[in-house]
């Protein structure tokens, strides 16, 4: 029954110009399946951008490939003596994928309010975290005595995870749907800044 | 791949995929714009001066081509990025091209995001066009326009550098 009326409701969110007036069986079903299509199409491209510039900025692929001796390792091997560079995308890519996908059908069994929240909660921890740990590696630069410690990628994942706990706990459902899509665009802006802003040694030299 | 090579050489062979490459990144890139182009500056009445005759079809009309045309041209530059990694990018650090590689690296990360948003934009491009997604569908649109356009530029300069006809 919450089911059924989930769907209805993303029903409503998703097409009302693909939703039709009357609501007999055969209409009702086409209804259904865009809403859940739309809901997959939109997780998926959140999750995709922010899956990818994660695995890039942690160097997790799913497997590395030497393209000077064609071979391909499982997750990330270092440059080896006469095999040439090693190449990540592809690994960054195979791992982004199924992982995208896999959110994307999960995000279409849960229900809308849920779904507005945990998106809020994780594009706000997204953007969060790497913010987190420029702060973090800047007082740790700054400060007089030895701070290293601050300087960990975990570390400052736990201000991130609780201010995107706390600020997803605060906001209206409404508001959270109303940004809902607005992440699709968002989310590949900001994970273009950070990717470009870790190649600016490219462009310092 | 032995046999190919037997007909052509391996500088030919990645030569005519690089090709391939380019005509399919040129299709793309004039059906993006163009939509790009509509979805700024939509039709509104019978045109008039010269800019407005200039003015492109319905938008809608680019999106199947759009997709079509995305999806293989990332896979074949997927593919040529094989050639590039040790051809092209080697002899770019060697001779101290950092910005080049810099921007390329950049275009590997662009035209991905693009790849990613590309199922949503097929999405809200389907017919009937819902009126309260023409927001979202605007700049999706040309946010794809933007992630051609980049890779287009620094494609080819990549190209001038090492490629067809440097």
């Amino acid at each position: 029954m919450t089911h059924t009326l989930d769907v209805s409701d993303a029903t409503s969110r998703f097409g009302s110009s693909h939703a039709l007036d009357a609501p007999t069986p055969a209409r009702s079903a086409t209804a259904t399946t865009t809403s859940r299509l739309g809901t997959f199409v939109i997780t998926f491209g959140i999750a995709f951008v922010i899956l990818y510039t994660v695995f890039e900025r942690l160097n997790w692929p799913l497997f590395t490939y030497h393209p000077a001796v064609g071979k391909l390792d499982f997750w990330m091997q270092r440059a080896r003596s006469g095999e040439g560079p090693p190449m990540y995308w592809y690994g960054w890519l195979a791992l982004s994928f199924p992982c995208a996908l896999l959110v994307g059908w999960v995000a279409t069994m849960f229900p809308p309010r849920g779904l507005y929240r945990a998106t809020l909660f994780c594009c706000l921890l997204a953007a969060l975290w790497p913010a987190s740990f420029a702060l973090a590696v800047f007082i740790a630069d700054q400060v007089s005595f030895d701070a290293e410690f601050l300087k960990s990628i975990w570390l400052s994942a736990i201000p991130a995870l609780v201010a995107a706990a706390a600020v997803t706990w605060l906001v209206s459902t409404e508001w959270a749907q109303r940004v809902w899509m607005g992440w699709l665009l968002i989310m590949p802006l900001g994970g273009l800044v950070v990717l470009g802003y870790s190649l600016k040694q490219y462009f310092l030299r | 791949m032995d046999i190919i090579f037997e007909i052509v050489s391996v500088r030919t062979f990645w030569r005519m995929l690089l090709f391939a490459h380019f005509l399919m990144a040129v299709g793309l890139l004039a059906a993006v714009t163009l939509q790009a182009v509509a979805v700024m500056i939509p039709v509104r009445q019978t045109a008039g001066n010269f800019i407005d005759r200039l003015r492109p079809g319905p938008a809608a009309s680019y999106a199947l081509a759009v997709v079509i045309l995305y999806v293989p041209t990332f896979l074949l530059g997927a593919w040529i990025y094989i050639k590039y990694r040790t051809y092209v990018r080697i002899p770019m650090e060697q001779i101290g091209q950092w910005r080049t590689v810099g921007a390329f690296e950049w275009k590997e990360h662009v035209v991905t995001m693009g790849m990613g948003l590309l199922p949503a934009y097929w999405y809200f491009w389907r017919q009937p066009l819902s009126e309260e997604h023409a927001t979202i569908r605007k700049w999706l649109t040309l946010f794809l326009a933007f992630t051609v356009w980049y890779s287009f530029v620094v494609g080819h300069v990549a190209n001038d550098f090492r490629g067809v006809g440097s």
